[in-house]
């Protein structure tokens, strides 16, 4: 329905302006800061291209994991995060390592958008 | 640390505006605290690099006293928004003061005042020492190889200094109890944080209830830094001229401190480096048990390195908020936020080292 370029491709153009053309124009002391635009915007392509399925694939396996009696992402979340405070997991091996598998999951999807370099620079890809 | 030459500027007209005012308040109590007959503010600089404390370069040319001639200065005071756990400035100088005493490399504390009329908020003032803290630089820069393991032995050393500072100490009363700041009670910090937080976090609520399973006997309490890492830390060329930002400093279990400056969020741009970014932990473990002529313990300090990696989640978390909540417009505090998920991975990485395969 929208027109083109996508969002993602105008934010990656965008940012190699800012990079490689306005960067050099600007004085030392504006360089952090426009690293800092350049990075919000890796982070906000990212986001966009990987869309929402990986939370509905994690959403999903909460479900299978926590159960019914919880609604949307927040919801979810915040009933795993309680279950695990109270330790609801660690009497069978099978439920406590499907819950680490989420955890492993869930920050693995964050930090593909938020930040791929530190995901590599711990060995995974 | 005092230079030569002669003021760069006029002097100012007092009372035309509110720089003008707020220079000339400084000038007199620079005056009055150095026992000088005049003093004359050159430069009024703000620094880079204090995420949650302002700091300003101050040349100051003094005439008369102890102090005379011309004087390259640091002026703390609060950032708009802050963190609640971080001391005020004029306790933060008197840990400055203690810290200086015990013989660790700091900046010479000088005078604080707690006068709103001055700078419109508590301050203190100390030397301004020479040299970078910029940690991405230190942990980068292939000219400080040779000599980073010497600087971790050092950095070790220093630490224990610190570490001799113990309670009780009256010009330390101000300090929390040592039992009102172990793990049980950070534990419970971390968790009224995120219950009040917006956005559920299960990695973080995993690792805190190992902590709660976990948590070593007591120890003796010492004082504590609570932010001794790579980036507090000054180097000019190969010398450490100064451990900087004493805003988190109490009474804890010595580990803690060895625990951050180890952990991960603090290696910068050398993950594979352990100490710091700088080091493996070998000369830096040497260098503390030799000044302290204790042992570290490594169980202990795996503890506290996990406690590290939620603290480092919980503070960046805090920082967003910062721009979130408290609505300071700052790119970098709102970008922090999502570094959380980095300490995350870490805390899973430390507690799961086996999970990756089923994980990723």
């Amino acid at each position: 329905m929208r027109d083109l370029p996508t969002g993602p491709a105008l934010l990656a153009l965008a940012r190699d302006v800012l990079l490689n053309e306005l960067m050099p124009l600007l004085p030392p002391m504006a360089h952090l800061e426009a690293r800092l635009v350049a990075n919000s915007m890796a982070i906000a392509e990212r986001e966009a291209i990987s869309g929402a399925a990986p939370a509905q694939g994690i959403l999903h396996e909460l479900e299978e994991l926590c159960g019914e009696g919880s609604e949307g992402e927040q919801g979810f979340l915040g009933r795993f995060a309680r279950d695990l405070r109270a330790g609801a997991f660690e009497e069978g091996e099978p439920r406590e390592r499907h819950a680490r598998e989420i955890l492993w999951r869930l920050t693995i999807a964050k930090l593909r958008d938020a930040n791929p370099r530190f995901l590599n620079a711990n060995g995974f890809s | 640390m005092a230079g030569t030459g002669s003021p760069r500027s006029e002097p100012r007209v007092a009372g035309t505006t509110g720089e003008d005012r707020r220079l000339e308040a400084l000038a007199r109590f620079l005056a009055e605290a150095s026992g000088a007959a005049r003093v004359e503010i050159t430069g009024l600089t703000p620094l880079r690099g204090g995420a949650i404390q302002e700091n300003w370069a101050v040349d100051a040319y003094i005439s008369g006293g102890a102090f005379a001639g011309e004087q390259r200065l640091v002026l703390r005071t609060a950032a708009p928004t802050g963190v609640a756990a971080s001391l005020g400035r004029i306790e933060e100088f008197a840990v400055l003061e203690a810290a200086f005493a015990a013989g660790v490399t700091v900046p010479e504390p000088l005078w604080a005042s707690d006068n709103l009329e001055i700078m419109g908020k508590p301050f203190f003032t100390m030397r301004r020492v020479e040299g970078t803290a910029a940690a991405h630089r230190i942990t980068r820069d292939p000219a400080l190889d040779p000599a980073l393991p010497m600087i971790a032995g050092r950095l070790g050393r220093e630490l224990a200094r610190i570490h001799t500072i113990r309670p009780p100490r009256a010009d330390l009363a101000f300090l929390a109890p040592h039992e009102k700041v172990g793990p049980a009670h950070q534990i419970a910090g971390f968790r009224a944080y995120l219950d009040g937080h917006p956005t559920p976090r299960p990695v973080l609520e995993w690792g805190i209830r190992w902590l709660e399973t976990h948590i070593p006997p007591p120890t003796d309490p010492v004082l504590c830094h609570h932010d001794f890492r790579t980036g507090n830390y000054m180097l000019d060329g190969i010398a450490l001229t100064g451990i900087l930002d004493w805003e988190f400093s109490g009474w804890g279990d010595p580990h803690e401190d060895i625990g951050w400056f180890c952990s991960k969020g603090w290696r910068f741009a050398r993950l594979d480096r352990e100490a710091g970014g700088i080091a493996d932990r070998a000369p830096f473990y040497y260098g503390y048990e030799k000044e302290s002529g204790r042992p570290v313990d490594p169980r202990r300090v795996f503890f506290w390195e996990v406690l590290a990696s939620i603290r480092w989640a919980v503070i960046a978390l805090q920082q967003s908020d910062r721009y979130m909540i408290g609505g300071e417009r700052n790119l970098d505090l709102a970008l922090t936020g999502r570094r959380a998920s980095e300490c995350e991975l870490e805390i899973l990485m430390l507690l799961d080292p086996g999970g990756v395969a089923s994980g990723a």
